[in-house]
């Protein structure tokens, strides 16, 4: 095509040619590796027949509200609190300190020592703990447990043991704890730690419940046994002075007056 | 979080208290500061700087009472603010000191 056309062009020498007439058989063809204007009356129709989407007269979330689905919780969390909740049945003590960075090898040292006193370290992440005991009798920890915290649990309540270790690692603060199902805060672990043993206290309860008891039992008796240790005393003299009574008659006048 | 690797240089702090009471709801920014400041690269900035933590029982309001070098004291009251306000506050009280201190040394 261009060939034919070749002829009308006028290659003007040393300007280039320009084309004399314009006609669309030599512009560019159907498919182009350019985008092609489109031709006028075919943007006029476009332009005319453009869909309007029809504008709902209430926003959709008016007419089925959004529910979030609950969240699903993952095998790990329900794991975690299964084992928490084991945790809290078998464990008298449960102590809860937060940690402040404290690296690997004091973490080792301190949970070597601490097991010597068979007291286990376990570290939870806080938002299952949480969540967990919002449906237990000790939801009142949950405070306890914000930021990093470390659980120390032990089957036996062994208070000063744990104290006395924890105070060699500055980084570990005891913020509270549950001993036999009471919560206790720092003050509270210490006197437990100072209680003295089972036996000891039992015995001092016994004697300060009979205390009073026996105080009016002793008042009661008070005054018949000091009449009985007089009267004993008196017949001891009596005696006394009927078997010296012939060596000297005049020490006998003296307690039989005083009688 | 700061551009001075969210710690501070503790060099011109001689004492760091930090006393709350754990049961309360107003301490979170307390703690979290305190693991800001008990972190390893704060306390390798200055290892003669103490931190001091009591956990009481007593309702008081959570307080960090910070002592410098040259006597002054800091008392930040936790029950109103965050964390990144105790630190920034802390961080710029110790900056003010410390360039002052390299630029004396450097001169």
């Amino acid at each position: 095509m261009a060939a034919t056309l070749c002829g009308r062009l006028v290659p003007r020498p040393g300007a280039g040619w320009l084309p004399l007439a314009h006609s669309v058989r030599h512009g560019s063809k159907a498919v182009t590796r350019h985008r092609k204007p489109m031709h006028i009356l075919k943007q006029k129709l476009l332009a005319v027949t453009e869909y309007i989407p029809p504008k709902p007269s209430a926003p959709p979330e008016v007419f089925s509200p959004r529910t979030r689905e609950a969240e699903q919780e993952s095998g790990l969390v329900v794991f975690l609190k299964r084992d928490l909740e084991a945790l809290f049945r078998d464990h008298k003590m449960i102590a809860v300190a937060q940690n402040n960075a404290s690296n690997a090898e004091d973490t080792l040292i301190l949970k070597q020592r601490l097991l010597r006193h068979d007291i286990r370290v376990k570290f939870f992440p806080v938002k299952v703990v949480r969540s967990f005991l919002e449906n237990t009798p000790y939801r009142n920890m949950k405070p306890l447990f914000i930021g990093h915290t470390v659980l120390f649990v032990s089957k036996e309540p062994k208070a000063k043991e744990m104290l006395a270790t924890l105070k060699g690692s500055p980084q570990m603060v005891l913020l509270g704890g549950c001993i036999e199902n009471t919560l206790l805060s720092v003050q509270g672990i210490v006197d437990y730690s100072r209680l003295p043993s089972h036996a000891t206290i039992q015995g001092q309860l016994v004697s300060g419940l009979t205390a009073m008891t026996s105080r009016t039992a002793s008042m009661l008796q008070h005054h018949p046994s000091h009449l009985s240790a007089l009267l004993q005393q008196y017949v001891k003299q009596q005696s006394a002075g009927a078997a010296a009574g012939v060596v000297a008659p005049q020490s006998t006048s003296v307690p039989e007056g005083a009688a | 979080m700061a551009a001075a690797g969210a710690s501070v240089v503790l060099k011109a702090v001689r004492r760091i208290s930090v006393r709350f009471c754990p049961f309360e709801s107003n301490v979170r920014a307390t703690r979290e500061f305190l693991v800001l400041v008990g972190s390893e690269k704060a306390r390798s900035t200055n290892m003669n700087c103490e931190v001091t933590v009591e956990a009481r029982h007593d309702r008081s309001p959570p307080l960090v009472q910070v002592t410098f070098a040259d006597g002054e004291n800091l008392v930040m009251k936790g029950a109103n603010l965050s964390s990144q306000e105790m630190l920034s506050a802390l961080k710029s009280r110790c900056t003010a000191r410390d360039p002052q201190a390299k630029a004396g040394g450097r001169k």
